[in-house]
């Protein structure tokens, strides 16, 4: 864990996210009403601070409001957007970090446009191609982590590796796995099976030096198999999200079969939500939605564009957490690490 | 080393593409750069020759030789003052 004395300061884009600036600005204020850390709220001051004066307890808190005038919305091209609008909320909240003014960034906003600016403004780490949302199933998977659910939807074969060697990284040093094991997701266990990326990543994978168990399919991503599954943003992120919904739905089904026999109804309620771990994942999901982007020097949390309140308070702390944990320093030395094992990204180039 | 030779070697790194490959008529297009690589590739240039690169002026470049020409000004402009 890194020492960190004095307290640590979270930049937060009040103006990414579904329900922004609203949801976000009161996310802030539970976050700072129950933890120590310091906010930097970033965007238009006005915005800022008619949102904020809704509170009245609000000046006795660590937060305070940096002047951002440009908003980048989510019909925009991240990659144009983020280059063009410099002075944008989640541009300026990524200048913050690069410049020390804060240890941390949250962004609701366009996941893309949290990446580009992550890339852009805070940089990516050596041995690193991409950022990749990463993140564990909760308690019903705890020793399952996901590269990447988002920050890239078109991966080439390269950038999965790069993937498996940070989300190797995840395993060992957060989830305490020595050797952990990494598949490549697919449609079948074969080598030859699944699509061109995925076909193409799989010789990577293989002979990457990494603990690389092959493919696995959608049955086997709960299994623990795999401590490091590796898919492209696009499918992780449909994944993610419909696992993060299975127990609501679950639920809903058994009420509904259950509901002329309203006793065994309320029992069976009861256990499912106090005994099924799925059920533990969705509130999880609730609380967390989200994940940490890898690969960036600096810690960078992307949150679902659909939080509200307690997930914007749930992802500062969470980013807080990062911070303490020094997961950019352990990704680094995994890095190195990995490099000295022969690991090496750069070994790899198309031959076109 | 030449800026040319500079920038190509950036854009194969980034990109994951044999520098062989790399022609002053090519763009990014060609070499199937998508647009993270192309963010990736114009923050590695700027960082290495400490030039900020507009995007207004970035979306006039048609080819690789065109953002050659544009750092080499850039720079000599930087090296003349």
């Amino acid at each position: 864990m890194l020492e960190v004395s004095r307290k640590i300061t979270v930049a937060v884009d009040a103006m990414g996210g579904d329900y922004a600036p609203e949801e976000i600005v009161k996310g802030a204020i539970l976050a700072a009403q129950k933890s120590d850390v310091e906010i930097a709220l970033v965007g238009p001051m006005e915005i800022l601070q008619g949102e904020l004066a809704k509170y009245k307890f609000v000046h006795d808190l660590p937060i305070r409001c940096v002047e951002a005038n440009e908003v980048i919305g989510e019909s925009e091209s991240p990659a144009v957007a983020v280059r063009r609008k410099t002075n944008s909320s989640i541009a300026i909240a990524a200048k913050l970090v690069k410049s020390g003014e804060a240890d941390a960034l949250v962004g609701a906003g366009s996941s893309g446009a949290v990446a580009v600016s992550a890339i852009q403004f805070i940089g990516m780490l050596e041995g690193m191609d991409r950022p990749a949302i990463g993140a564990s199933f909760g308690n019903f998977a705890p020793n399952v982590v996901l590269m990447d659910f988002g920050a890239n939807v078109d991966c080439k074969p390269h950038h999965l590796l790069s993937f498996a060697i940070a989300g190797s990284v995840y395993a060992k040093k957060l989830l305490n796995i020595a050797n952990p094991t990494v598949g490549l997701l697919s449609t079948g266990v074969e080598e030859g099976k699944g699509n061109e990326l995925v076909r193409e990543a799989y010789p990577l994978l293989k002979n990457s030096g990494l603990n690389f168990i092959g493919s696995i399919e959608g049955n086997d991503i709960l299994s623990g198999r795999a401590n490091v599954i590796v898919c492209d943003g696009f499918v992780g992120n449909v994944v993610i999200k419909f696992s993060e919904t299975i127990a609501d739905h679950a639920l809903e089904w058994i009420k509904r079969r259950l509901r002329k026999y309203p006793p065994l109804r309320s029992v069976a309620t009861l256990l499912f939500r106090r005994m099924i771990p799925m059920t533990k994942m969705s509130y999880e999901a609730e609380d967390a939605g989200g994940g940490v982007l890898w690969g960036v020097d600096g810690v960078v949390r992307v949150a679902h564009g659909s939080c509200r309140a307690p997930q914007i308070a749930h992802a500062i702390l969470s980013a807080r957490n990062a911070v303490k944990a020094d997961i950019v320093g352990c990704l680094k030395s995994g890095l190195t690490e990995s490099k000295k094992e022969g690991n090496s990204l750069r070994r790899y180039s198309y031959v076109r | 080393m030449s800026v040319e030779e500079q920038i190509k070697d950036i854009i194969a790194r980034i990109v994951h593409v044999d520098k062989a490959i790399l022609s002053r008529e090519g763009t990014f297009k060609d070499i199937q750069a998508d647009s993270l690589d192309v963010v990736q590739a114009m923050v590695a240039i700027e960082e290495t020759f400490d030039i900020e690169i507009p995007d207004e002026e970035a979306q006039e470049f048609q080819n690789l030789g065109d953002l050659v020409d544009y750092v080499e000004g850039r720079v000599s402009g930087k090296e003349k003052v």
